[in-house]
Parts: structure tokens; sequence; C-alpha cells
């Protein structure tokens, strides 16, 4: 492992042991737990803009990315969600999903070259961690947890489109097109992470 | 063991399918106050009942409101029909009518008032709200984006309905084909719509729900007939097959509408926009599959045989669970 790719393991790490619980509470569309969860994606900009940061890498890194990101993202989403749910809590700091801006938005703007491993352990993260705050916070708030089934539906469906979309895009300028988007979404993570370290708790 | 897990799937799938849809369970509620004389006002109260789910919800008036005549209740097909006179000290204006009970439902209420100068107030209350402080005017744009709100929201929570076009689009080979029949099944349920809203005929809720079901399952075998590269009337010619039942889904539509007891006035409009919003869920829904289609091909999967057949066998399970459970209660309400 060479040394970036620790330093930005210790910089996860680190912002998991800061303070602030997480909350990510599930919208109410009054249609039902399973388009409760389809809006909750969509409105929750916490959890939308990580997913899309993952689909823009993984279209960028090719089509065996893209199914990899498209199959791994949301079966671990489910798992951590229902994990989640089982107990009631989120026990992570509110700050630890700046974490998968950075890091997938900063990827997504280096147009870092990954290995299926790579893809497959950022996607698994990021539907555990993603997952696990959701599952919680439905389980917190006394909700279905239909509502899982549905976030993770809409996830299955913008990963495969947004991927799709990379994959099939072919002048060199919408490459770094896509690479501007990940680095504003880098951005809005480090913007996240500053005002949670300056917010006291 | 493709095969089984194939069955395990679609088992599985069909579970939260049939748990997450409450077919026609969306029909709306109505409430409708018209003042009379000063401080007196003419109720009229709809309660959508005889559908799939009992739904218990009732209209609680604010205080210092009364009922001067007993309330009245009469039972029609398709809903609890209450009328009686309120008397509200001061009038109603400014003050806030609750629906209990409709934060546990996934259906909205309509809620109209008259008032003696001609001003006409209309807001849909909705889950998430149940409550709605009246005074002032609805403007026609708010009246526009609530029946248009109705008509998106009655596809979408219309899983059945959903699932008859997935049917279609698993059964047409070209893209051609696939706008005429689209546009058939769009024009046939607009047409029984249309007709439903206006009073010219009605289907009564238990057999039509219980035909919409069989349409579904009767896509599951030419479904597998496009598997096996056989052929027939259905898959030569889907549009005919749309038509015929989409004229039986517009019916199902139309229950949308028809337990509100619109006034004629509002009728022209209210149709057209519901009709709209069936149209842009139906549209949506249907460019969805397009491109999920289109970005499956994109990214190079190869699916396992059994989820390829799994759309398949959705639409065949899920039309057969349907047809007997909707049979079943039909029979039982007969007796």
């Amino acid at each position: 492992m060479t040394r970036r790719p620790l330093s930005l393991l210790g910089a996860v790490a680190a912002l998991t042991l800061l303070p602030t619980p997480a909350h990510a509470h599930l919208v109410t569309t009054g249609l039902g737990p399973l388009y409760d969860g389809i809006s909750h994606l969509f409105l929750s900009f916490e959890d939308l803009l990580p997913v899309l940061a993952l689909a823009l890498l993984a279209g960028l890194n090719g089509p065996k990315a893209g199914r990899l990101a498209l199959f791994i993202a949301p079966a671990a989403w489910l798992l951590g969600g229902l994990a989640g749910f089982a107990s009631g809590s989120p026990l992570l700091p509110g700050t630890v999903t700046a974490a998968s801006f950075l890091v997938l938005g900063g990827l997504t703007a280096a147009d870092w070259r990954l290995p299926s491993s790579g893809v497959s352990a950022l996607a698994a993260a990021l539907g555990l961690l993603h997952g696990w705050l959701n599952g919680a916070s439905i389980a917190e708030a006394g909700r279905e947890a239909l509502g899982l089934v549905g976030i993770v539906g809409a996830a299955f469906v913008l990963v495969a489109l947004l991927a799709a979309f990379v994959v099939w895009l072919r002048p060199p300028w919408t490459r770094i097109a896509v690479r501007v988007a990940g680095s504003w979404i880098a951005a809005i993570g480090l913007l996240l992470l500053g005002w949670g370290l300056r917010t006291p708790p | 063991m493709r095969r089984t897990l194939g069955v395990v799937l679609t088992a599985a799938l069909s579970v939260v399918l049939a748990r997450a849809s409450y077919a026609h369970e969306v029909r709306p509620g109505f409430l409708e106050l018209r003042e009379t004389s000063p401080d007196t006002y003419s109720v009229l109260w709809k309660h959508p009942a005889g559908g799939e789910v009992q739904i218990s919800i009732a209209p609680v008036f604010p205080e210092g409101c009364s009922f001067r005549t007993p309330d009245r209740q009469q039972m029609t097909p398709g809903a609890v029909i209450v009328r009686g006179t309120l008397r509200c000290e001061g009038g109603i204006g400014g003050k806030t009518i609750t629906i209990a009970g409709l934060e546990a439902t996934i259906t909205d209420v309509l809620i109209r008032l008259h008032n003696a100068d001609g001003r006409l107030e209309s807001h849909l209350v909705r889950p998430t709200a149940p409550s709605v402080t009246l005074g002032g005017t609805t403007t026609t744009g708010q009246r526009v984006l609530a029946y248009l709100q109705l008509g998106v929201q009655h596809i979408l929570l219309g899983v059945d309905h959903l699932l008859f076009v997935l049917g279609l689009l698993l059964i047409v080979q070209d893209r051609w084909m696939l706008l005429k029949t689209i546009t058939s099944f769009t024009v046939a349920h607009s047409i029984t719509l249309a007709v439903a809203t206006l009073g010219y005929a009605s289907a009564p809720l238990p057999p039509l729900n219980a035909a919409i079901a069989l349409s579904i399952l009767f896509l599951g075998p030419e479904i597998v007939r496009v598997w096996r590269g056989e052929t027939s009337f259905t898959i030569r010619h889907p549009w005919v097959v749309a038509f015929a039942f989409g004229l039986l889904h517009g019916f199902g539509f139309a229950s949308g509408l028809t337990n509100m007891g619109l006034p004629p006035a509002e009728i022209p409009l209210a149709l057209l926009l519901f009709n709209v919003g069936v149209e842009i869920g139906q549209l949506f829904f249907v460019l969805l599959i397009l491109a999920l289609e289109r970005a499956f091909r994109v990214l190079e999967i190869q699916w396992p045989r059994a989820i390829e057949l799994f759309p398949g066998y959705a639409v065949g399970s899920l039309g057969a669970y349907w047809t007997i459970q909707r049979t079943l209660m039909l029979v039982g309400g007969l007796r």
C-alpha cells in the first residue's frame, strides 16, 4: 500500500473519531415507506452526492468498475441498513459522511485508475456506512424498515444510469467535465468537514 | 438450481412488491363546506370505502363548530357519504380542520369551502400534513397543481397499472411498436377515465379490480411465449391488447376522481389535469425502464438466466396473486 491511500485511511479514521452524532432523517412523502426511501436519497444531499461521486468514479474506470459499483454498493447499503436498523443508534459522528464526499469526489477529480478490488472496497464502504446511518435513523424515528428498500432501489437506479452515462461518453472534454463534477463534490465535503470541526458538539 | 433461484427471487420480491402496493387504496376523500347563511355551512363528507384496505379517517371540526342537524349517512358502492349542517360561531375562516387518521394512510383528502361571497377555497390535505387552516382564496395555479399531483400519485401508487405497462414493455419487440402500444393504452384509458368521471358509465370497484389483476396475469404467459420465440396475437399486435385492457384500467384511474363528487363546473379541469398527471407518471416509468435497459447494455451486464426471467415471472405471479385475492374478496362481498 502506498503512502497516499494510507494517509487517506488515516483521515477517514480521524473523522470517525469526531464526536457529533450523525442524523439522516427519512423524508416523509405520504406515499408510504417505499417512496419515502426513494425520495430520501434524492432529497438528502449527504447520501445523494457520494452515490453520484461513486457512479462518476466507476464510470471513469470503465464498464467493469461500473458493474462492481452497481451491485456492491446497494447490497452493502442494504446490509449496513439492516444492521443499523437492528442497532437502532447511529454511533457514528456527523462529519463521517464528509469523508465519503472527500474520498470519492477527490478520486473522481484526480481521475484515479482503480483496480477492481479498489472500486469494490469503496462501493462496499460507502454502502455499509451510509446504509448503517440510514437504518439507525429509520429505527430511531420508529419508521418501517421498508424505507431501506426504497433507498437501495434508488441508489441502484442512480448508479446504473450515471455510471453507464459516463462510460458511454466519448469526447475527451466530457471526461474533464466529469472530473470537475467530482471536484465540486470533494469541495462540498471539505466545507462540510470544516463546518463540522468548527461547530461545537 | 437456476430455476429455483428464479422462483425464490420472484417469491421474495413479489412479497415486497405486494406489501408495498396498496393498489386503488389511494382514492382520496372529499370534504365540502358550503356557506348557506352567515356562520352556517352545509357539509358533505365522502369517505372512500369498499376497497382492499379499510381506511379510517374523519374530519375534526374546530372548537365553536357544532352540527345543527344530525348528520345523515348513506352507503354508496365506493364511499360512505355523510351530510349535515354545521354552525360555526364567527365563521370558519381562520380556523383549522384536521382529518383524523389520515397520517396512517397513503390517501389524500380534498377540502373545498364555498364562501357566501363567491370565494372558493380548495386544499389537498395529505398524510404528512393532515390539517389545514381555512381563510383566503385558492388560486387556479394551486388547483391545477393539486389535480396534477393527484394524477401522478395515483399512477405511482397503482403498482398494478405499472406492472401492466412493464408487461407490455417485455412483449413489445421494437420501438415503433412500443410507441404504438403505449399510445393506444394511453388513448384507451383516457377514454374510459373521461366517460367514468363525466358520469356516463361506471364500473363497480371489486369486479373492476379483479379484472385489472386478470389483465396483468394475461400478460404473463405472453411474456413466456416471447422468451420461447413463439408468436401469438398479443405478440403480433400488442397495441390491440393494450387498447382493450386500457379501457379497463381507465375505469380504475377514474376511481381517483369519481369518489370526490366534484361539482360539474370543476370536472373538465380536474379530468384534464388528473389525466395529464397520470400520463406524466406513466411516461416517467416507461422512460426509466428504457434508460435502465440501455444502461445495463452499456455496462455489459450478463444477467444470470434466473434474473433475466425475473420481470416476466413478477408480472405473472403478482397478476395471479392479485387475481386470486381480489376474486376471493369479490366472492366474499357477494355473500
